[in-house]
């Protein structure tokens, strides 16, 4: 076990639970170039990346210029400082098509971290709000997602039973949804007037609605009754654009726009960011997002769109800065994710799908 | 641009079009044909096409010039990048290359006039063509060939890329205003179900180039009368023997490899994703990435790659990011790109498997030892690949060929001339006109 990341993992989850509001730039820089200077030593293919880049902890001096590994790498390599033995769990990236997932291995302090920051941003962006139906399998079905065990800690917490969960996995090893008994849960909503939180993917909510249309149901769910959606479609139901999907969600399920919020999340993340139905998405003061040119690797203007790319202090046995592969248009210090259906259409003869 | 209103395309961005003007116009263009190409000789359609190409290869021509000014932001390809692919394209159009590919396609250069040797053949009445965005030149060659089949045409091009096809539109309206008038150029995003229902209706022959997926949903839309020439996704690569990995020859090579990368900035079918290269020539295969990626700077000097996405730039950075740190962690994979852009990328590794570039001028090369490895490499895309660009000693290229034809590829030419395809290729392997005509038999 490595003593100095351990150490930082309990200063971090303390500040973590303390923090009310954002760190200074300063400090943010400090606790980032601090963490770097770790990850460099005790994460050896995260070493190697940045001395090929030349971009060693006596050369950064800022966090912003910390090298940011892509998430594909996280299927080809393995991006932590954990050996194979303290490896108490891993996520995987979601997507069915995909051959290689993305795997972020995890010890029992490196969980205690992501809980810690999942819990309170969660809570932050939440506070209690009556019943939560989470439209995902359940731990015990979904050992490795992310999603599930950010899902599990928020049902441990608010202390509901385990059949909060009403998803299902279908033969075929993809996500779906136990409609009967959502809706058993929805109606209960209704006849009792307590509001309730549903939570779930962007593709899991279009099984639902569609489920509901076909069935010509309707919910006008109680006063106070909320949507935490989850981007990402993963081919597993037909794409709609935010908008749509919110229109729907709000006609279906009578949730006001302003009562649906997005989450910002991925398996190589230990933080979240969530944004209000049309809003810019936020993540805690833990980690920071910038957007950046792809052709001059530079951070873009305000307004601007370029790669969204975090420096998440909660993955402190991982990396900390990570490129996605999502587009995102610059907002201040928050931004708009691009999605892909507003993508234009491809010009070259490329087979190519990610 | 100061162009007539002639055709849909023209029409100020704000106006929309309904399936009612959709339907009034391939009346019109049937009613043109009959009038004005139906009577026309294969001679005179000939003529008349290679004027157009002699006047689009004027620098005076009022066309040309247009599509170099205004082409590099109507179409995100630089000026030269625009000015190589239209002569390439418009050298072509010569008698001789005509006659040869109306001789190859339908036996006797007159068929299309009347019987030949017991047979004759006539085209579709109206053809469709539903366009790819990518490059220009699939739907110009379209459209000449729909012209030797005397059809009236109707080019539905993806949004934002009807800029060369009316010109070329326009070009032809200004030689001849009446075969100008069989035709008809418009711009939509694809899916628009109301207007492509009603052209689909009026029909006879469609061709669609674009993503499988693309195709596989016209082809359900369409009535069952309708001839469908579906073009879907193809992709390309180079090889390049041992034999001449020479200090002699390695410059011409380079430089043919680099055309190939820069043509349409990679953009179609026929531009190479991965060169495969033998290993054990006398210049090594590191050796010839490394000169490569210096061509491929100093082209981006002399022919600028064009203007792209975000999303496409995204897409390239993304990928550099991988294949860096790939690089960071294998002493054999290697990565050479711009500074301060994506303008282009080569990367070099040892793993066998073709991979899909992320295309504008990102290229990779991969060293194998033989051809086996190649066909072993690129195993996964097996029916997908159209183009073989070759470099090797003759004797070598007629085997190497032979194998590539046997497994599967559908146009093999020398490295250097990918983009370059002749008047007579025969496109995924479909013939050119033979796809498009009926024939009439007589027997005496």
């Amino acid at each position: 076990m490595n003593t100095e990341l351990s150490h930082f993992a309990a200063r971090l989850r303390e500040l973590i639970a303390n923090s009310q509001s954002a760190l200074s730039n300063q400090y943010f820089s400090e606790l980032a170039l601090e963490l770097f200077g770790l990850q460099f030593k005790h994460n050896s293919t995260y070493r190697k990346i940045c001395e090929a880049r030349k971009l060693t902890p006596q050369a950064v001096e800022h966090w912003t210029q910390i090298p940011a590994v892509p998430t594909a790498v996280f299927k080809e390599l393995e991006m932590t400082s954990l050996m194979p033995d303290e490896r108490a769990a891993v996520f995987h990236s979601s997507g069915t098509t995909e051959q290689k997932p993305s795997r972020h291995f995890h010890n029992n302090e490196s969980l205690a971290v992501y809980e810690t920051s999942l819990w309170n941003w969660f809570q932050n962006r939440f506070g209690r709000a009556g019943e939560l139906i989470f439209l995902t399998p359940n731990q015990k079905t979904a050992p490795r997602s992310s999603l599930v065990h950010m899902f599990e800690i928020v049902r441990q917490k608010f202390d509901l039973p385990e059949s909060a969960f009403t998803g299902n996995i279908s033969g075929d090893g993809a996500w779906a949804i136990d409609f009967s008994e959502t809706i058993q849960k929805l109606q209960l909503a209704g006849a009792t007037q307590t509001p309730v939180t549903l939570l779930g993917t962007a593709f899991s909510f279009v099984h639902l609605l569609d489920y509901l249309a076909e069935n010509h149901l309707q919910f006008q769910l109680p006063k106070g009754s909320r949507v935490m959606e989850t981007g990402g479609y993963k081919n597993r139901s037909r794409i709609l654009p935010k908008a749509e999907l919110h229109t729907l969600i709000t006609d279906r399920l009578g949730v006001p726009p302003k009562n649906i919020i997005c989450e910002y999340g991925m398996s190589e993340l230990s933080s979240q960011a969530y944004a209000e139905s049309s809003g810019a998405f936020h993540f805690p003061p833990w980690a920071r997002a910038r957007i950046i040119s792809p052709e001059s690797g530079r951070e873009v203007a305000e307004g601007e769109t370029g790669i969204i790319c975090i420096l998440d202090l909660a993955n402190v046995f991982s990396v900390a800065a990570i490129q996605t592969e999502d587009l995102g248009v610059r907002r201040g210090d928050r931004f708009e994710l691009v999605g892909r259906e507003q993508l234009a259409e491809p010009r070259g003869c490329s087979l190519m799908t990610a | 641009m100061n162009l007539p209103n002639f055709y849909f395309a023209d029409l100020p961005p704000e106006a929309t079009l309904s399936p009612t003007m959709i339907a009034t116009a391939c009346d019109t263009l049937k009613r043109n044909r009959e009038k004005y190409l139906l009577p026309s000789k294969t001679d005179d359609i000939i003529k008349i096409l290679c004027e157009i190409a002699a006047e689009w290869l004027s620098p005076e021509n009022k066309f040309r010039k247009l599509a170099l000014e205004l082409g590099p932001s109507e179409t995100g390809f630089s000026k030269p990048i625009l000015e190589k692919g239209l002569d390439n394209f418009f050298r072509q159009f010569t008698l001789e290359n005509f006659q040869a590919l109306l001789v190859q396609e339908l036996g006797h250069a007159e068929r299309l006039d009347g019987f030949a040797d017991g047979a004759s053949v006539r085209g579709p009445e109206l053809l469709v063509h539903v366009a790819a965005g990518n490059i220009p030149n699939p739907t110009l060659m379209s459209l000449t060939l729909g012209l030797l089949t005397r059809s009236a045409q109707f080019v539905k091009c993806a949004s934002g890329a009807s800029f060369l096809p009316r010109l070329f539109a326009h070009s032809l309206r200004g030689l001849d205003p009446k075969l100008g008038a069989c035709l008809e150029i418009a711009e939509w995003r694809g899916g628009n179900h109301e207007l492509e229902t009603e052209l689909f209706a009026h029909a006879d022959c469609l061709t669609a180039t674009g993503s499988d997926a693309t195709l596989a949903t016209i082809r359900t839309r369409l009535p069952a009368r309708v001839r469908f020439l579906g073009y879907g996704q193809r992709v390309s690569f180079g090889f390049v023997a041992r034999e001449v990995l020479r200090e002699e020859e390695i410059i011409t090579i380079i430089s043919n490899a680099a055309d190939d990368v820069i043509a349409w900035d990679q953009n179609g079918c026929l531009s190479p994703h991965v060169i495969y290269v033998e290993e054990r020539g006398a210049v090594e295969s590191d050796e010839f990435a490394k000169r490569l990626a210096i061509e491929l700077a100093k082209r981006e000097t002399t022919e600028p790659r064009g203007i792209i996405s975000v999303e496409e730039a995204a897409s390239i950075a993304s990928r550099r990011a991988i294949y860096e740190t790939i690089a960071a962690h294998r002493a054999d994979a290697k990565i050479w790109s711009s500074e301060n852009s994506t303008s282009w990328t080569l990367v070099f590794e040892h793993d066998v498997k073709f991979r899909f570039s992320p295309l504008n001028r990102f290229v990779f090369v991969k060293p194998v030892p033989d051809l086996n490895a190649v066909l072993q490499g690129v195993d996964e895309i097996h029916g997908k690949v159209s183009t073989v660009g070759i470099a090797a000693p003759p004797e070598k290229t007629k085997d190497l060929a032979k194998q590539f034809g046997r497994w599967g590829v559908t146009r093999i030419c020398p490295l250097g001339q990918m983009q370059k395809p002749p008047l007579t290729w025969r496109h995924d392997g479909r013939p050119a006109l033979g796809d498009l005509i009926t024939w009439t038999d007589f027997e005496l």
